[in-house]
């Protein structure tokens, strides 16, 4: 029991934990409509855009977190543009705006030469979090949870069959653009727990590997809430215990429970009963 | 209830016709040629018209405008005597089944429930009542049986059923259904055409948009040609 309570005499382990969990918990719900809407590479392009925010406004002197919220959300407007006349293909546009973003953070940190810095945007910094950045954790996590609960049964619809949404009136751009919002606001709390490199697998990894599970969406965000707390956990403890990357070995134990529930998926019978037949067509 | 547009439910009017189209233009964004070009047509509540026409020939682009999906260029379209949009509750739209992403986490009851959204509007859940008109809707369709199942494990009979079963669910008065009755099992068809006798029977309209035309299939009271976003008689 002691080797479970040890690392929480420290007022930082017991932040680190609380910030994991809930910045898991949050990942994992928004995740889910993310992989469900097939938008996995949004988030990596919005997680990889914020490193020019968060370098701006630390050579400034700003809040770094705030440079991160301007950058992804310039981002996620950016990517809308592009793709609006179809002139430029979305996977395109996300080819290249983050990749051109991030060399543009990289070389302004580098024009600082504070390469520690550096370090905590790319992978995180969850054992440094302070109390006013876990008051900015519960406040976005709220907010977006409420959101997503308040609007839950149109953003299903949204997912499902965005024709039929249109047809009775919901308007699909205003929900577009708040889940873009939303996701962006949700990436730059990632951001803080396993920084710009890693957070897309907070947002992806625990959604997918919970698809594996159960056919129910109800469920499977339950289930992704689940994983990603164990992964939070779990990483946090490694951490702790191996003096590892605590950003890198969150995102290594949520890699894990995906491999576990893919192996139910595919090799148990359980799992095979959740897994498409074949549509039969006359 | 807080309704998702600023539209009127409004009632249908009295004589009005089912669908009047005129001289309706359609464009899609970026091209040159119009979808639909100078289109009218008429249909009076309580028939099944067919809409006959090859791949492209402009079927899809009527329903998608008549629903709102697609912005009318130039020309009228009043449904049961209201411009566009304003009964929209009235109107359902089928689309052609590889339009719905089947694969989604959800059951056939959870789909046919969003057929009654429309009356939910922004921050109320579904109640009893819902669920009662969704579990007539899924017996009229013969597919109660498959209430619980999730959706990506049915024929594509029975994904149509599930579609149809929706638009009832929804209460319409005028469907629009997108190849209903393409490559669909002999039973389907037998259960789609009995659905659609039975909805003409309550005096609903059905215009069922078809590449192929079978007078004798005794399911239709006429029929409009289509070609190159044109009618052709």
């Amino acid at each position: 029991m002691n080797i479970f309570l040890e690392p929480f005499q420290y007022v930082f382990m017991q932040r680190a934990l609380v910030a994991a969990i809930v910045v898991g918990v949050l990942c994992a719900c928004l995740g889910t409509l993310v992989v469900l809407r097939r938008m996995s590479l949004v988030g990596h392009a919005l997680s990889h855009s914020a490193l020019p925010g968060l370098a701006i406004a630390y050579v400034l002197g700003f809040n770094v977190f705030g440079g991160a919220v301007v950058a992804t959300i310039f981002t996620a407007l950016l990517i809308v543009f592009l793709a609006k006349d179809e002139a430029v293909y979305e996977d395109t546009s996300i080819g290249i705006i983050p990749t051109v973003m991030f060399a543009l953070g990289v070389l302004i940190i580098s024009s600082t030469k504070s390469y520690r810095d550096m370090s905590a945007m790319l992978f995180g910094n969850i054992l440094g979090i302070s109390q006013g950045d876990l008051y900015l954790i519960g406040g976005i996590t709220v907010l977006t949870l409420g959101a997503l609960f308040l609007f839950y049964k149109e953003l299903k619809l949204l997912c499902v069959d965005p024709d039929y949404a249109k047809t009775i009136g919901i308007p699909l751009n205003l929900l577009r653009y708040g889940l873009l919002l939303f996701l962006a606001l949700t990436v730059v709390v990632g951001i803080q727990a396993v920084g710009t490199i890693l957070t897309n697998a907070l947002l992806v990894i625990p959604a997918a590997a919970a698809r594996f599970l159960t056919n129910r969406l109800g469920i499977m965000i339950l289930w992704s809430c689940v994983l990603a707390a164990l992964s939070a956990s779990g990483g946090v403890f490694i951490s702790y215990y191996l003096g590892l990357s605590s950003g890198a070995s969150i995102v290594l134990c949520s890699g894990f429970c995906f491999c576990i529930c893919w192996l139910f998926y595919t090799c148990l019978p359980a799992g095979r009963l959740l897994q498409n037949k074949k549509i039969v067509l006359s | 209830m807080i309704p998702y547009c600023s539209h009127r439910h409004s009632r249908p009017l009295k004589e009005a016709a089912a669908l009047l189209v005129q001289d309706l233009t359609v464009f899609y964004s970026g091209q040159e040629k119009p979808a639909l070009n100078h289109f009218s047509v008429t249909v009076s509540p309580g028939t099944v018209m067919a809409l006959v026409g090859p791949n492209g020939a402009g079927k899809s682009t009527l329903f998608k405008a008549i629903s709102g999906l697609l912005p009318v260029h130039s020309g009228e379209v009043s449904v049961f005597g209201h411009s566009l949009g304003a009964c929209h509750q009235r109107v359902v739209y089928l689309p052609q089944r590889s339009e719905i992403d089947w694969l989604f986490p959800m059951t056939v009851m959870d789909l046919v429930l969003t057929g009654r959204y429309i009356y939910l509007g922004w921050f109320k859940n579904l109640g009893p009542k819902d669920k009662g008109i969704v579990a007539k809707a899924l017996q009229q369709l013969g597919i109660a049986d498959l209430a619980h199942r999730h959706i990506n494990q049915l024929s594509g009979g029975q994904q149509q059923r599930v579609l149809i079963a929706r638009a009832l669910a929804q209460n319409a008065d005028l469907f629009l259904m997108d190849e209903p009755l393409n490559a669909i099992d002999a039973a389907t068809r037998e259960t789609v055409k009995n659905v659609l006798s039975n909805i003409k029977g309550e005096g609903k309209t059905v215009i069922v948009a078809t590449h192929y035309y079978d007078q004798e299939e005794g399911i239709y009271d006429g029929a409009v040609y289509l070609q190159d976003g044109e009618m052709i008689r």
